[in-house]
C-alpha cells in the first residue's frame, strides 16, 4: 500500500518523464541523418569544422547514440526526472498538512522514507528502459543497426551512476524548507554545476584537454566511455557515487528521525 | 482497572518556549477522557509526543506499557491505537473508497461493519476524491478512518470541528458506543457541553501543565459555586481556606469556587457572619474559565 501511494503521488511525474524521453529519443534519432550530412559537408570543406570525432559520427551510429543521448540530452532529461521523481515524503507532507494522518499509521518513518526512494529508483529505471524501447524502435525506423548490448550498458551505467541524484534529491527535499521552493533549490544546486561542468569538460575533451574539474564531472561517470564492456566500466567513479549516495541517503535518515512533526 | 496512558515529568520545549511542563498524567483502561485546554496550551504537543510525531525534551511516556521515545515501540503503539488529528488533512489525490482500502491494509482488526455503517450514516461518496469534498465531509471521513481501525485506544484531537450539530451528536453517539466496548478514548476539545455528555474523566493543562485531573463525577460534586452577602464589607485574604479556587468580591457581596472541602468552607464563611449564602453548582464551563483565567 505504501508503494501504491508512492506511485499514486509520482505517476504525473512518471508519464511526463516518459513523454519527454520519447520525444529527446526520436527527435535525435530523426535527425541523425541531417547532423551526419552536415559533419560530411563540414570534413569536406577545408574551412569546416574537423573534430577527432566527426568520423566516428559519421560511420558510427552507435557512436552517435551515446554521444546525443547518453552523454547528453536522455541523460539530462532522465536526471531531470529522477530528481522529480524523488520530491515528496513526510518532510513534504509536513507542508500539504497531511503528515499527522501518515505518521498515525503503525509504519515507521524510515519505511516512508525507504519506499519512497524505492519507488523513485523503479520509476528512473523504468524510464531507461523505455528510452531503448524508443531507440530500438525509432532506430528500426530509420534502418540503423547499432549494439543493443552496449545502449542496455549505458543504460545500466546511467541508472546505475544516476541513483546518487535521487539520493542527493531525497537529502535536499529533506533539509531545505518550503514546498516548491525546495524543489527549485534543489534542482539549482545540483543542475547547475552539473550541466556547466557537463558543457565545459566536453568543450575540453573535443580538444583533447581534461582539468582536474573531470573528477566532479558526474555527466561524464554517468555516460562513462562509448564502448561498455567490463574493462572500461568506470566502477572507481561508480564506487564513489554509491558511497555517496550510502552516505546522503544515511543523513537523510538520520535528520528524519529527529525531526518534529 | 490498568492504566493505558501514562507520562511522567514530560516535557516539550521548541527554542525557548516551553510548550509541555513536567506533564504527569495517566488514563484508565475503558474510560473516556476529555482532554481540556486553551489553544496553545499543549494539548496537541501532549498527544504528538504520545504517537511519536515529536520528541519529548525531557521526561517519559507510555501507552499500553510501551515507550513513547522508542521507535519500535511507538510503531507497536500505533497498531493499537488510532489517532484522527485536528487537522484532517487527508490525501487529496485518494478517493474516499481508495484511501479506506489504503488505511484498513495497516489495520488487521478492521470493523467493516461500522464501515458499511458509518459510510451510509455521513452519506460519503465513496467514488468522490478526497480533494473535493468539503470541509465537513472530510473530517466525517477521518474520523470513519479512526473509529474502524479497531483500535484499543482512540486518540481523537479536537474530533467535532468542521460538523454541524447533527454531525456532532452522530459521533459523541459513535464515541459512547465504543467506549462501551471497551474502546478507551482520549480526546481534547474546545466544545466543553459535548466533553460533559460523553466524558467520564477530566484533564485540563493550561500553558503545559496540568491544573486538572478528576473524574467528571467527583467534578460535578465537588465543585461548587458558594455565593454569600455580608453584613460589612469583606476582602480577598479573609477567604484562605483549603479548597477555594477563585475568589471574587463586590462590596458585601462574596462569589467563591470551590474545588473540594464545600462543608470547611460554608462553615468559615458563616463564622465571617454571612447574611445570605447560597450554594450552586459550576459546569465545567465555569471550572474550565477559573482554571485557566486564574493563572
Amino acid at each position: 500500500m505504501l508503494l501504491y501511494k508512492a506511485w499514486a503521488e509520482t505517476r504525473v511525474r512518471f508519464f511526463a518523464g516518459l513523454i519527454a524521453a520519447c520525444i529527446v529519443c526520436v527527435y535525435n534519432i530523426h535527425v541523425h541523418a541531417w547532423q551526419v550530412e552536415m559533419w560530411t559537408h563540414d570534413m569536406q570543406n577545408p574551412n569546416g569544422y574537423h573534430f577527432s570525432w566527426m568520423p566516428l559520427g559519421i560511420h558510427n551510429y552507435g557512436w552517435y547514440l551515446w554521444q546525443y543521448l547518453y552523454n547528453n540530452y536522455l541523460q539530462q532529461v532522465w536526471a531531470l526526472f529522477a530528481l522529480l521523481f524523488a520530491f515528496g515524503g513526510l518532510i513534504r507532507e509536513r507542508s500539504s498538512g497531511t503528515v499527522l494522518f501518515s505518521l498515525g499509521l503503525p509504519v515507521s518513518r524510515r519505511r516512508w522514507l525507504f519506499t519512497r526512494l524505492a519507488v523513485a529508483v523503479l520509476e528512473s529505471i523504468a524510464l531507461s528502459l523505455f528510452a531503448v524501447l524508443v531507440v530500438v524502435i525509432g532506430s528500426a525506423v530509420i534502418h540503423q543497426s547499432y549494439s543493443l548490448t552496449q545502449v542496455l550498458l549505458h543504460t545500466a551505467l546511467m541508472v546505475a551512476a544516476g541513483v546518487f541524484i535521487i539520493a542527493f534529491g531525497n537529502f535536499c527535499y529533506t533539509l531545505f524548507p518550503g514546498n516548491y521552493l525546495c524543489l527549485i533549490l534543489t534542482l539549482v544546486l545540483l543542475g547547475v554545476p552539473y550541466l556547466l561542468l557537463q558543457t565545459y569538460m566536453q568543450h575540453l575533451r573535443y580538444f583533447g584537454r581534461t582539468t582536474w574539474l573531470r573528477y566532479f564531472d558526474f555527466a561524464h561517470a554517468m555516460a562513462g566511455p562509448w564502448l561498455l564492456n567490463w574493462t572500461t566500466v568506470p566502477w572507481m567513479t561508480l564506487l564513489a557515487t554509491w558511497m555517496l549516495t550510502a552516505a546522503f541517503a544515511g543523513i537523510a535518515v538520520a535528520y528524519g528521525d529527529r525531526v518534529d512533526y | 482497572m490498568g492504566v493505558v496512558i501514562e507520562t511522567v515529568a514530560l516535557k516539550k520545549t521548541y527554542g525557548k518556549h516551553e510548550a509541555v511542563r513536567g506533564l504527569n498524567l495517566s488514563v484508565r483502561a475503558g474510560s473516556v477522557c476529555a482532554f481540556l485546554g486553551q489553544n496553545g496550551a499543549g494539548k496537541s504537543s501532549t498527544i504528538k509526543m504520545l504517537l511519536g510525531m515529536i520528541h519529548p525534551t525531557s521526561g517519559t511516556g507510555s501507552i499500553f506499557g510501551h515507550r513513547i521515545d522508542r521507535e519500535k515501540e511507538s510503531l507497536l503503539i500505533r497498531q493499537k491505537a488510532a489517532f484522527v488529528a485536528e487537522d484532517k488533512r487527508l490525501y487529496d489525490y485518494m478517493s474516499v473508497a481508495q484511501i479506506i482500502r489504503f488505511t484498513k491494509a495497516f489495520f488487521p482488526r478492521w470493523n467493516h461493519d461500522l464501515e458499511r455503517r458509518l459510510l451510509e450514516q455521513f452519506e460519503l461518496p465513496t467514488e468522490r476524491r478526497i480533494g473535493q469534498l468539503s470541509k465537513g465531509m472530510r473530517t466525517k471521513l477521518a474520523l470513519l478512518l479512526g473509529f474502524t481501525r479497531g483500535c484499543e485506544l482512540l486518540i481523537l484531537d479536537e474530533p467535532t470541528e468542521g460538523l454541524d450539530p447533527a454531525a456532532i451528536e452522530d459521533v459523541l453517539q459513535i464515541v459512547v458506543s465504543l467506549a462501551a466496548e471497551g474502546t478507551t478514548v482520549f480526546f481534547s476539545s474546545h466544545q466543553i457541553a459535548e466533553v460533559e455528555q460523553v466524558a467520564d474523566h477530566v484533564l485540563m493543562i493550561d500553558r503545559g501543565k496540568l491544573v486538572l485531573d478528576a473524574p467528571m463525577d467527583q467534578v460535578k460534586e465537588q465543585y461548587r459555586h458558594i455565593q454569600a452577602v455580608f453584613p460589612e464589607p469583606v476582602e480577598e485574604r479573609d477567604f484562605r481556606v483549603p479548597g477555594i479556587e477563585k475568589v471574587r468580591t463586590e462590596g458585601r457581596t462574596v462569589s467563591l469556587v470551590a474545588s473540594h472541602n464545600v462543608d470547611s468552607i460554608l462553615e468559615h464563611v458563616r463564622m465571617l457572619r454571612a447574611g445570605s449564602i447560597d450554594v450552586l453548582p459550576v459546569s465545567l464551563k465555569e471550572i474550565f474559565l477559573e482554571k485557566v483565567k486564574s493563572r
